[in-house]
């Protein structure tokens, strides 16, 4: 046991010794497993390494390859902490990027602002991870006044009144609960607003779903993330919540492959908000990155992939426009430059007012399925909002 | 709010959910009443299940013959048992007793990680669904998914035979002689060894039993077993470590106190309801409700 | 007469203590043989190593001239060699009833049927028959003796090992205990090796005994022959036996 301890530590050593060596690290911290969104995490990952194959295949950055450090968050925070100063310490990353549940980048960015190394947020959306105005926090993904505004204003266009908000408690699910009632509030929208809670590693939602039921509402917000949000469409089916009332889901799991395998029945009529649908412009970047991915993966990239790919972009551009690997320099060339990611529009991160700082968001979208097995690039799209 | 039709629906509910969770249990607290060991990786004999099912309705036989889809499911795990008992477990058994619990917990725990690893690699980290033809039912005043219900069903069924085994035959004779005395049975000249085999079999054949029946309801990916994990040892600490009576009553009692929690306290804390009711029982009844207090050597 | 069972040269060290030390005996086929000797002799250390509880360090056993010595103990048992524990190794939460069930299953014959002829008869037998169906853990400490007794008898076996069948039980008993061994030595020939410190016991049952000390065989002979022997009378502290 002990030997084989040694030998353990030996190896581990070594790669460490012999990545480091001419690579520029930069760590990617997703969830990978239970409880965390998996799926949601993987995506990002197959965007972030097609990514730092593009930028080496274009000669790499000062005269270097990037290499990518994955680590496995688990949507724990905790367990996110520990990855990020496993990277920063071990693996001498230059900037950690990824991040999918909140409360993960949340606790993180804690602890980098003290240690220096920038982090970038691709999928996680509460406010304060930009709102807190810290150096090293950046973002490239809606936040939640946006996403809120957003079915707020398609709310308002449908003409629903009373509606039921189920969210799982984390600082994703009570965010956005939280920012939709303030809007409802400042916006004297005088909706009805029926608030209920769930734990994210419960499977039967049976009992708040039949509360649901009750309460009647004109439309079902379902702000869970991951395995739940798909149980909560089925069991919302089963107990007849589902097809007659409308549900919105708070991002866009059902653009991934595996939606219709899981709701051949249920999956039509569903909304969902979306940051991307082919009806966009790609940038040329863009462009050859979704060619990649088709050919690698033989299915079109979603927004998670197109971000993970964007992240890897804009860093490596950061990092040659810094002219360095200095953390300080880095963040500098951040905040100044203004870069080219996926999307036809260029990405800047100033330090604008509020959730908007270091922040660019993507236009926000609600698509809705308008029938069985509808490829999510045929799917309507109900409302287009941009921050104005 | 508190009307009776959501009183009812959320017992009925209670209830259903409840019998399930203790054929979730009832492996852990089986495996453990013969071998006096706790199997960790009970929740990954669950996932194992719910694969089985799914790769054998959506690819083999398809939806209509669900049923024998769970049949062979569980046959499948039953038969993995009886191989890990084999090469992992049994070795085990050859070393001083007083050793046994610490082997017995490293071993199941790099199990559990390894077999999780395992599905993660050959399926990714996606959910699947086998999907289910079954229409809607009307229990009551409560509208349930028929898979939801067929696995009530079967459950109690599987409950019933488990419990009619070994009251009636000569097999369930001796694995209860063998839960009273693992010396005894020797003696008596029943190979002790060959007894945990098919223990070992029947237990995780129960858990795969349930992640059979309920991958149309709560999904197939590769850490979905947690849920036999923890509701699992809730249950056998409620209903008494090695108690089988404990494991049917505390799981009712359990799916009732979550569903009643959720529905009329507050149900972001759905999953704290069960560990209260659990804290209480250490503190008032630490055998559990049905709990022996020891048994002969 | 042929050697029912033969104990060749055992030897188990546990730790720095030899319990047993070059142990061997021969009884015959139909012999009553008794082993005495003071506390922490070795005869417990002697019954497991027959009886396959304990692996042996080195030395054979044989049954009916076969090496059982590399054997579990379920084959043991099964080979016809019935032992009985100082403390009773009964199913506490099962019946009566069904520990006997249990003990004619596990080794019956293969024809031999649900053994309800025979639980009847060993039911009356032990007089048990009143508390068919209570649980063993609700028995007197002398009904559990009568009933592993009454275990063993279940489907006769060619050879019985017997640890401190009569500790702590009541003189009744004790008489349906001794009647059961001669019935069964008579019936079917079956021999005994019983450890026990009841020397009127011993006595009535065994013509000739097996002495342990510090676990080694300090004399084979009859009760009164060894009770003489000066190395037996100091090994009991100079006290006589009795």
């Amino acid at each position: 046991m002990r030997k084989f301890g040694l030998l353990l530590a030996a190896g581990l050593a070594a790669i460490g010794v012999s990545a480091q060596a001419q690579n520029i690290g930069i760590g990617l911290d997703i969830p990978l497993s239970a409880p965390g969104d998996a799926a949601g995490g993987q995506m990002i990952r197959r965007g972030a390494e097609i990514g730092i194959d593009m930028v080496n295949a274009a000669g790499g950055v000062l005269g270097k390859k990037l290499e990518l450090f994955v680590t496995d968050s688990q949507s724990a925070p905790a367990m996110g902490v520990a990855n990020y100063r496993r990277l920063v310490g071990e693996n001498k990353v230059v900037a950690v990027t990824g991040f999918f549940h909140s409360s993960v980048a949340l606790g993180i960015n804690e602890v980098a602002k003290e240690m220096g190394v920038p982090t970038l947020a691709v999928q996680a959306s509460a406010s304060d991870i930009t709102a807190k105005h810290y150096d090293i926090a950046f973002r490239t993904h809606a936040v939640d006044p946006v996403r809120v505004a957003a079915w707020m204003e398609f709310i308002k266009k449908k003409g629903f009144k009373k509606i039921s908000i189920i969210a799982e408690t984390t600082d994703y699910g009570i965010g956005l609960t939280d920012e939709t009632i303030a809007q409802n509030k400042s916006g004297k929208a005088g909706l009805d607003i029926q608030k209920i809670t769930f734990d994210n590693k419960a499977t039967d939602f049976t009992p708040q779903l039949l509360q649901i039921k009750s309460f009647k509402p004109d439309l079902v917000l379902n702000i869970g993330v991951g395995t739940p949000v798909d149980l909560i469409m089925d069991q919302a089916t089963t107990i007849g919540l589902l097809p007659t009332t409308p549900m919105l889901i708070s991002y866009d799991a059902p653009t991934r492959p595996q939606y219709w395998q899981l709701h051949p029945k249920n999956g039509e009529g569903i909304y969902f908000i979306a940051y991307y649908s082919p009806k966009s412009p790609l940038s040329d970047l863009g462009q050859a990155f979704a060619k990649a991915y088709k050919e690698k993966y033989k299915e079109d990239p979603v927004y998670g992939a197109l971000n993970g790919f964007g992240a890897i972009e804009i860093l490596a551009q950061g990092l040659k426009a810094a002219n360095s690997t200095d953390p300080k320099a880095l963040i500098k060339a951040l905040e100044s430059g203004t870069f080219k990611s996926w999307p036809d529009a260029p990405v800047t991160f100033p330090r604008a007012d509020g959730v908007y700082w270091h922040n660019w968001v993507p236009p926000v979208l609600i698509v809705h399925y308008t029938k069985p097995n509808q490829d999510w690039k045929e799917a309507d799209i109900a409302v287009t909002y941009s921050k104005k | 709010m508190f009307s009776t039709e959501l009183v009812a629906q959320t017992a009925i509910s209670g209830v259903m959910i409840g019998v399930l969770y203790a054929l979730m249990a009832l492996g852990i607290t089986f495996i453990y009443s013969i071998m006096r060991m706790i199997n960790w990786a009970m929740g990954e004999f669950y996932m194992i299940g719910s694969y089985l099912q799914f790769m054998l309705v959506a690819w083999v036989l398809g939806p209509d013959l669900w049923w024998l889809a769970i049949l062979i499911s569980t046959a499948g795990v039953f038969l993995l048992g009886l191989v890990v008992q084999w090469g992992l477990i049994k070795p085990i058994f050859k070393k001083p007793p007083e050793m046994r619990d610490d082997y017995a917990t490293v071993v199941t725990l790099a199990l559990l990680l390894f077999l999780r690893s395992i599905a993660t690699g050959l399926a990714g980290p996606n959910q699947f669904t086998p999907g289910s033809t079954l229409p809607i039912m009307m229990i009551g005043p409560m509208p349930m998914a028929g898979a939801r219900v067929a696995a009530f069903v079967f459950a109690l069924a599987a409950l019933g035979i488990f419990w009619a085994v070994l009251r009636y035959t000569w097999y369930g004779l001796a694995l209860r002689a063998a839960s009273q005395s693992r010396v005894g049975v020797q003696t008596a000249g029943i190979d002790v060894l060959s007894v945990d085999r098919v223990a070992f079999g029947i237990g995780v054949a129960l858990a795969g039993l349930a992640g059979a029946l309920l991958a149309p309801v709560f999904l197939v990916f590769p850490t979905n077993g947690m849920i036999t994990t923890v509701k699992g040892f809730e249950i056998v600490v409620i209903g008494g470590l090695g108690s089988i009576p404990g494991a049917l009553i505390a799981g009712i009692l359990l799916g009732l106190i979550e569903s009643f929690g959720a529905a009329f306290i507050d149900s972001a804390y759905q999953n704290i309801y069960g560990f209260l009711l659990v804290l209480a029982i250490l503190v008032l009844r630490p055998t559990g409700l049905f709990g022996e207090r020891g048994r002969e050597a | 007469m042929a050697v029912a069972l033969e104990a060749i040269a055992l030897n188990k060290r546990f730790n720095n203590l030899q319990a047993s030390n070059n142990v061997s005996l021969a009884v015959e086929q139909g012999e009553i043989r008794g082993v005495i000797g003071p506390n922490g002799a070795g005869k417990t250390t002697l019954v497991n190593l027959v009886t396959g509880v304990y692996k042996a360090d080195s030395g054979d056993v044989k049954l009916a001239g076969e090496s059982i010595v590399r054997c579990d103990m379920h084959e043991i048992a099964r080979r016809g060699l019935v032992r009985s524990f100082q403390v009773t190794r009964l199913f506490g939460s099962l019946t009566v009833a069904e520990n006997l069930r249990t003990a004619f299953l596990a080794r019956r014959p293969t024809d031999g049927g649900d053994g309800g002829a025979q639980i009847d008869s060993m039911l009356d037998l032990t007089k048990l028959r009143p508390l068919a169906n209570t649980q063993a853990k609700k028995l007197s400490g002398g009904q559990r003796a009568l009933l592993q007794m009454g275990c063993g008898f279940m489907v006769p076996g060619s050879c019985y090992v017997l640890d401190e069948p009569f500790s702590g039980i009541n003189p009744v008993i004790k008489d349906s205990i001794i009647e059961m061994i001669l019935d069964v030595n008579r019936r079917h020939n079956a021999t005994f090796l019983i450890v026990s410190h009841e020397m009127t016991i011993i006595r009535r049952l065994c013509p000739k005994v097996t002495v342990m000390m510090e676990g080694k065989v300090a004399a084979h002979g009859s009760l009164d022959e060894v009770a003489r022997l000066p190395e037996v009378i100091a090994g009991y502290l100079g006290k006589a036996l009795e």
